[in-house]
């Protein structure tokens, strides 16, 4: 079995073995890049060289860390030393971080090798990718496809057995949606479970880094790895981390799942839906007790989340003015139209389109009708969530409400915003949610099964994810690697 | 809801400039996008209001006092697009008489 076939877990134990040098892998995984690159294009930049120095000098180290020589893909808004960080910007293009993000340095103390960035939809704004100011990220299952966002690049480089595993950051569904589409396993953490220092604010009150990885195993691993206090991070919560992989090999026992009411999820793709209720009835085996549970604010979570994440958007992304950092344009007569040209030439079109929506719904006259609105409604959904983990201890539903779609499917914004119908809630509630690959459609596309837990039960949702893994043998992506190779 | 939105006068606001072929496009579809996210009109939210505080369910920390070391000049200055060491350079604000 090829080295890029492998996930974190198992990476580790070989190099930890010395079976295989650290070298080794991350060669394999750099020639693995050059092959697939020019079909899936996940990376904005491949750190080849860096990496290559990395892994020397691990091999020559004598205590290495768990995730020793595992090559791992960040997200091209998580900050990395040295490496530019773009955002899939104009804006940002020749950005070089000053330092790294708390999750990065967790990972490096660990020995984790970072081989690239990975592209994602402009300042993680988007569900497919294709707001990348760069290129557009095919999805490895079918190349006419999209991989998902914004995280795409991040779960297509992991699916196409280009990085072991990869950071992504999940705003409204960002890493689940991807992981979804890609067939692989993502993780958004409780709000306050990861450090957000270094991450390019989006929503600030809704952004959390998360793991994209070829099992839940491996998820476990590096959520693990990159959760807990770093005193830099004020939204941080100060409390232990419990050992996720022991919690997720604990025993289940039985359980009570809430999915949802059928007119929730009527209008999905019929396949997608089949899927589900075929997931559910896997969940039962494994001693499942599910129960219909009515969500009403559930289809007004995802216009709260554009009212919210967008005014989030427009304050965070104000700071891009041509004076500190980023593009400056080159032609202006004074300040005001410096910041004008300056950010009309660096923005594209998405990212503004969601300034104009925040700034209007911050705007004197709306402000009550709008922003104030959505975060009366964000109240709701967080209590229905409350009362419904006080007797259930999941609420279980599709990822995404379709298998990958086509590039350019999508003109109509809200058409693409609808990719996050079953995502955003997790986010406005704070819940930790993983998405984990459950069956195929009938055109071979992978899709997913979402798991929300409540606050801070991540090891509870890896304990489900686990076992529905090895009950629907989806497993590590290898399948994907044949596929490729037959094609 | 009505939406009330004046596409020029958030465009000031935002600091952001569209040519008349942009707002013909986007102007549209941010209409539709108001309107889209107005259902929240639909709910009923108990009275009386409260403050929209972000819902968690347990306390942040406040970190100690201290001063703490920041980034180096010279790496902060490494990003700026116009610099006169240890200075960042902006076009003059204050004009002269």
């Amino acid at each position: 079995m090829s080295l890029t076939s492998l996930g974190a877990s198992e990476i580790r134990s070989l190099v930890a073995a010395k079976e295989v040098k650290a070298e080794e892998v991350v060669r394999a995984f750099l020639e693995q890049i050059e092959r697939r690159e020019p079909e899936v294009a996940a990376f904005l930049s491949v750190e080849g060289e860096k990496a290559l120095e990395q892994a020397k000098a691990l091999d020559r180290k004598k205590d290495k860390g768990c995730l020793a020589g595992v090559p791992i893909a960040v997200k091209d808004n998580i900050l990395i030393k040295g490496m530019r960080v773009t955002c899939g910007s104009r804006i940002l293009e020749n950005y070089v971080a000053p330092y790294s993000a708390s999750a990065v340095e967790k990972l490096a103390a660990e020995d984790a090798i970072f081989i690239g960035k990975t592209n994602l939809d402009e300042f993680a704004m988007g569900s497919s990718t294709e707001n990348s100011a760069f290129f557009v990220t095919r999805n490895p299952w079918d190349l006419s496809r999209v991989p998902g966002g914004s995280s795409g690049g991040s779960a297509a480089a992991v699916a196409a057995g280009e990085a072991a595993a990869a950071l992504g950051s999940d705003t409204g569904g960002s890493v689940r949606q991807p992981a979804a589409f890609c067939g692989v396993v993502g993780l958004k953490p409780t709000y306050s479970r990861v450090s957000r220092y270094g991450l390019v604010a989006f929503a600030s009150s809704l952004d959390q880094i998360g793991p994209l990885t070829k099992t839940v195993e491996d998820c476990a691993l590096l959520t693990q790895v990159i959760s807990g206090p770093d005193g830099r991070d004020s939204t941080l919560a100060d409390r232990p981390v419990p050992d996720f992989a022991k919690e997720m090999k604990e025993k289940l026992g039985p359980f009570k799942a809430a999915h949802l009411k059928e007119k929730l999820i009527e209008k999905i793709d019929p396949e997608v839906k089949n899927i589900y209720w075929k997931t559910l009835s896997v969940l039962q085996d494994l001693g499942g007790e599910l129960i219909e549970m009515d969500f009403p604010s559930w289809e007004y979570a995802l216009p709260c989340y554009y009212i919210i994440a967008p005014s989030e958007a427009s304050s965070n992304l104000a700071r891009y003015d041509g004076v500190r950092y980023g593009y400056r344009h080159p032609e202006y007569s004074n300040l005001r139209e410096m910041y004008l040209k300056t950010r009309t030439g660096g923005f594209g079109e998405e990212v503004k389109r969601r300034i104009l929506l925040g700034t209007f719904a911050l705007s004197s006259g709306y402000y009550d009708a709008y922003y104030l609105k959505a975060g009366r409604t964000r109240q709701l959904v967080s209590r229905e969530f409350d009362r419904a983990f006080a007797e259930v201890d999941y609420i279980v539903t599709p990822t995404a409400p379709e298998p990958a779609f086509p590039v350019g499917a999508k003109k109509d914004p809200i058409a693409m915003y609808l990719s996050d119908m079953f995502t955003v809630s997790a986010n406005l509630a704070g819940c930790p949610a993983i998405s984990v690959p459950c069956g195929w459609s009938r055109e071979g596309l992978p899709v997913g099964l979402q798991v929300i837990g409540n606050h801070f039960q991540e090891g509870r949702l890896f304990q489900l994810a686990f076992l529905l893994e090895k009950k629907v043998k989806f497993g590590n992506n290898r399948n994907i690697i044949n596929w490729k190779e037959e094609r | 809801m009505k939406s009330g939105l004046d596409i020029d006068h958030v465009c000031a606001l935002a600091h952001l400039h569209l040519t008349e072929q942009e707002k013909k496009v986007l102007a549209p579809q941010m209409a539709k996008i108001v309107e889209w996210v107005g259902r929240l009109d639909e709910i009923e939210l108990p009275v009386p209001s409260e403050a929209p505080d972000f819902h968690l369910p347990f306390s942040l920390p406040f970190r100690a006092d201290e001063v703490r070391e920041s980034q180096p000049l010279e790496s902060v200055l490494a990003n700026a697009p116009e610099k006169d060491a240890p200075f960042i350079k902006v076009p003059k604000v204050i004009e002269e008489k």
